[in-house]
């Protein structure tokens, strides 16, 4: 039975860790909390119920036309929402202000097209669930951890070896040095909204597959915070340990409290963090100058 | 349009203001940034609500219980995180929010869980309403003339500066959190006994962050301009009832023209001179 809790745990926590290093990789590079990742998140989920699942199309369809969105409502999100700030070098309580609108604004036009309607996926497996030794586990849980793993693996090797991880790992560390190496500054930066916008549609599948989908559906993105919190703000492998004990710990918690009592915990759980070692686990400590 | 609805409309408005001042308090003025303060107004509309329905209390000393309850609760969240990046106590308050809707759902036979609290007596009029606004911004008003207003704003430009020239940077966080937080809680009180039923979906984190849109939009040092913009992003969407589900949309859209071409929203640092309220156009903003 133990086992079986972790197991759920560690699905549900691949999938957090998408949404927290999404979530992390914009906070590294622009050093600021990105509200709108939520409705993104949303929004791929729904467009990839429109364009793929609602015409019967496999998982595989329905994955790529959520990613390809997502890496698209980046792009121009930050476009829209987020460049003449950069530009300007203005203060950074500006991009929470475009990122919360810009969250409403996806929210808002996710609304227009579902309404207040739920909708839920298909069914993608023909066998729902595995049984193992006296574990039951559904397959559909199988496969979320196997596709998040596999992202995330990309994504850090992306971000270790690549050029273009080389400078986003430049600009992040200091965005005005790095210009003067000759690093593409805005490139860069657009760069990390991709790979962000297509973690986030992956995530919204996932999502979409798990619960239902319905417009504020972005809302989970909390479970990304709360993650993120308490693997260090703005470190990669913080959010991906912080997700992963997130997900443990959540599984544990319905199990022993339901599920009304869990958000209460879970953040007295982050509070007790911040107060004993506000820094997370991974994190370093970010200072806003130093 | 009938006498009715405009005195509804302006009603809402007008608790909307009270609201918005709270989060200018600690938006405008501090540069902190909570995504929960709604949920602080879920505290205060059913602390007095259950106060007065099940306990029978008074109005009046309801609402000030709901306050102190509030704070109480204010100064456990901002503890831990006024010490913090500014980024902390954003994502707390959110977190926030999310354990104050499991506890409303949890407690069912108390809060009535997801159908929400009903029954609540009508006793915020017209009248009640405007007072309290005009009350409210005025003390807010008088707090940023102060010497903690101006501490307020020294934080809000620069930090480490501000606690160079000795200010108590985590200190005056906190005032200025508990003080939001008291206001909006007070708000809260009066939305509960104006449509005498609340539920948790009311106070989510979208209402909190429209109320963070609100005072950029009116302006990033304004308390005029926050208070205006509630006026007009408050009455608007009323008379644009018409337009349906692309208010939303045609809303969020004019904020990002203000951010990207405006960025110091509609009014900048003017303020309305009135009293002794002096013009400082050398703080904050850019």
């Amino acid at each position: 039975m133990q086992l079986q809790i972790i197991l759920n745990g560690l699905a549900l926590g691949s999938v957090y860790a998408l949404i927290a290093t999404g979530f992390s990789l914009i906070f590294n590079i622009l050093k600021f909390s990105n509200f709108a990742h939520g409705a993104t998140m949303a929004f791929c989920a729904f467009a990839g119920y429109f364009v793929a699942a609602a015409n019967k199309m496999g998982l595989v369809p329905t994955i790529a036309v959520a990613v390809a969105t997502g890496g698209l409502v980046a792009l121009c999100g930050e476009f829209v929402a987020f460049r003449s700030i950069t530009v300007r070098n203005a203060s950074p309580i500006y991009y929470f202000v475009s990122s919360i609108t810009l969250g409403t604004l996806l929210e808002g036009l996710v609304t227009i097209k579902a309404g207040a309607n739920f909708y839920n996926y298909p069914l993608f497996f023909k066998k729902r669930i595995m049984k193992f030794h006296g574990l039951v586990i559904s397959t559909s849980d199988v496969i979320m951890f196997c596709c998040s793993a596999a992202a995330l693996l990309i994504l850090v090797w992306v971000i270790r070896k690549t050029r273009l991880g080389r400078g986003l790992r430049a600009v992040s560390f200091d965005r005005d040095t790095a210009g003067l190496m000759g690093i593409n500054v805005i490139r860069t930066i657009q760069f990390a909204f991709l790979l962000s916008g297509m973690l986030a549609g992956l995530a919204g599948v996932f999502l979409g597959i798990n619960y239902t989908l319905y417009p504020t559906l972005g809302s989970l993105v909390v479970k990304g915070f709360i993650a993120s919190v308490i693997g260090g703000l703005g470190s990669i492998a913080g959010a991906l340990i912080g997700a992963v004990l997130l997900g443990l710990a959540e599984t544990q918690l319905v199990n022993l409290v339901g599920s009304t009592l869990t958000p209460v915990l879970t953040f007295v759980i982050m509070l007790v963090f911040l107060l004993l070692r506000p820094r997370g686990i991974a994190g370093s400590n970010i200072q806003e100058k130093a | 349009m009938s006498s009715v609805l405009l005195t509804n409309i302006l009603t809402q408005i007008l608790i909307n203001v009270i609201c918005v001042a709270g989060i200018y308090v600690l938006t405008g003025m501090t540069g902190m940034f909570s995504l929960g303060q709604a949920a602080f107004m879920a505290i205060g509309a059913y602390v007095s609500g259950l106060l007065v329905t099940k306990a029978a209390f008074p109005f009046l000393p309801a609402c000030a219980a709901a306050v102190a309850v509030a704070v109480a609760v204010g100064f456990v969240v901002g503890f831990p995180t006024v010490r913090l990046r500014r980024d902390y106590i954003s994502l707390v308050t959110l977190g926030f929010g999310e354990a104050i809707t499991g506890i409303l759902n949890y407690f069912t036979p108390i809060t009535g869980g997801a159908s929400g609290l009903t029954g609540i007596p009508k006793k915020t009029d017209l009248g009640l309403a405007l007072v309290s606004a005009l009350i409210v911004v005025a003390a807010v008003g008088l707090f940023k003339t102060s010497k903690y207003g101006r501490q307020c704003i020294a934080v809000k430009s620069d930090d480490l500066a501000a606690k160079a020239m000795g200010v108590n940077a985590p200190r005056i966080k906190m005032t200025a959190f508990l003080l939001s937080v008291a206001v909006t809680a007070y708000s809260g009180c009066l939305y509960a006994f104006y449509t005498t039923y609340v539920d948790p979906t009311l106070f989510g984190w979208k209402k909190s962050a429209e109320w963070v849109i609100i005072v950029f939009f009116g302006g990033v040092n304004s308390l005029t301009g926050s208070v205006l913009s509630t006026v007009v992003l408050g009455g608007l969407p009323e008379f644009l009832r018409f337009l349906g589900e692309y208010r939303n949309v045609i809303y969020a859209i004019l904020v990002l023209l203000i951010i990207n071409f405006r960025p110091g929203g509609l009014l900048g640092e003017w303020e309305l001179p009135f009293g002794k309220v002096l013009r400082r156009p050398d703080t904050g903003g850019e």
